[in-house]
């Protein structure tokens, strides 16, 4: 395994006292950090630096480290502790999102012991370890929704064996629960990494992320469908043939309807726990793209008529 | 088939970070997770989302070595800027049907 430079991970001199160490860390944590960047790929940088933190600013871990650096600074990738090496200082990563490099666990343990800034209950110390929480990202089409269909899960489940971290590839059947919105999360108990001693098995956590629909936007449980309409037909009124996830409807349109005008049909939306949310038809008025001579004519004979005038409110807040 | 469930109880959400009940008390007091049911905090209920909450605020306290209350602010701003990127999103896939 390669040795990691926490030194230069935290861009600090080797003799960098803690208050060094603090601002170096401060001023990065505040860059890498996740949430700072969501977007970017700093989860890992990140993990590296809250690493070397954790190192450096243990007095007794650092000495520690200084110690194993002497000896293994020159071995880059085919770094092994010492024969009989064993640290002083067992670590527990659970509250820093203790998610730590092979190098650091075998030098530091890894364990499940108490750190710093531990709260954990008693019941759970020693080698009774809850298992991981995992949680997946679900693409759920619309139509999926209203399927009594399972849906099958694959993913795979980090799972501690023999002090290694192995990942186990599993497949479930789930029928997703009735009212579920989008980002919402389903819990699946006991489907995560496997727990250790008397611990319970972690859950998993079913990321539900709706596809977007060609037709349909979703707010909530009311679907949202724009529908296209020709000048004459919103001025008219008229009837149209509309989709909804179940089947088409008809629509009644009424004389004198405008753009962004919006028609709400109740039951049409998404089934919630109780009852099915209603669909919002949003017309909109669409010019055609061509036009014929006799349709000139036409337009033409409706400009020479009297009408409203659409900016009347520009010239008055004009003054 | 397995079972599905949209709420987690007090005491796996205890568990969930080896917690102690008394600071899970506290990260609720803070607003950082909400029990969406329960009078007493041996029948509360919390929806899934709390567990990613706790598990957010409990990392930025020890990661970044902060306060309760300043997790508790970064939380809810994080909360809002969750919020605000969804509501753009559907706002952008709104226009893109005009």
């Amino acid at each position: 395994m390669e040795f990691k430079d926490y030194y230069q991970i935290l861009g600090v001199k080797e003799d960098a006292d803690l208050k060094e160490i603090k601002k170096a860390y401060r001023k990065l944590a505040l860059k890498l950090h996740p949430d700072m960047q969501p977007d970017s790929n700093s989860d890992e940088e990140f993990k590296e630096l809250v690493e070397a933190y954790e190192v450096l600013k243990d007095p007794q871990r650092r000495a520690e480290y200084d110690e194993l650096k002497k000896y293994g600074a020159t071995s880059h990738d085919n770094f092994q502790p010492p024969p009989g090496w064993q640290s002083n200082n067992d670590f527990n990563g659970a509250h820093t999102g203790g998610d730590f490099s092979d190098f650091f666990n075998s030098v530091f343990g890894g364990g499940f012991n108490q750190g710093p800034r531990s709260h954990q209950a008693d019941d759970f110390s020693g080698f009774s370890n809850h298992g991981q929480d995992a949680e997946i990202e679900v693409p759920v089409f619309l139509e999926d929704l209203f399927s009594e269909a399972p849906k099958t899960i694959q993913f795979s489940v980090p799972s501690l064996e023999n002090g290694q971290i192995k990942h186990v590839n599993k497949t479930l059947k789930v029928k997703i629960p009735v009212g579920v919105v989008d980002s919402e999360r389903i819990r699946l108990k006991g489907q995560g990494g496997k727990g250790q001693g008397q611990g319970r098995d972690g859950d998993l956590y079913l990321h539900i992320r709706l596809v977007p629909h060609p037709l349909f936007d979703v707010e909530g449980h009311n679907l949202v469908l724009t529908v296209p309409v020709l000048p004459w037909e919103a001025a008219l009124g008229c009837k149209v043939e509309v989709p909804t996830l179940t089947g088409k409807i008809s629509l009644n349109i009424k004389p004198n309807s405008q753009t962004g005008q919006k028609l709400r049909v109740k039951g049409k939306g998404l089934k919630m726990k109780t009852g099915v949310g209603d669909m919002i038809a949003v017309l909109k008025i669409v010019i055609p793209n061509t036009s014929s001579d006799e349709d000139n004519v036409l337009w033409q004979q409706l400009a020479e008529l009297k009408h409203d005038d659409p900016r009347s409110q520009w010239s008055k807040e004009n003054g | 088939m397995v079972d599905t469930l949209l709420v987690i109880s007090f005491e796996e959400l205890c568990q969930v970070e080896r917690l102690n009940q008394e600071l899970i008390v506290e990260v609720i007091d803070y607003g950082i997770a909400e029990p969406v049911s329960g009078d007493d905090k041996n029948d509360w209920m919390f929806d899934t989302s709390s567990v990613r909450w706790v598990k957010k605020a409990i990392t930025l306290y020890s990661q970044l070595e902060l306060d309760w209350v300043a997790v508790a602010m970064i939380v809810e701003l994080l909360k809002q800027k969750e919020k605000l990127t969804e509501e753009n999103e559907y706002l952008h896939r709104r226009l893109t049907r005009f």
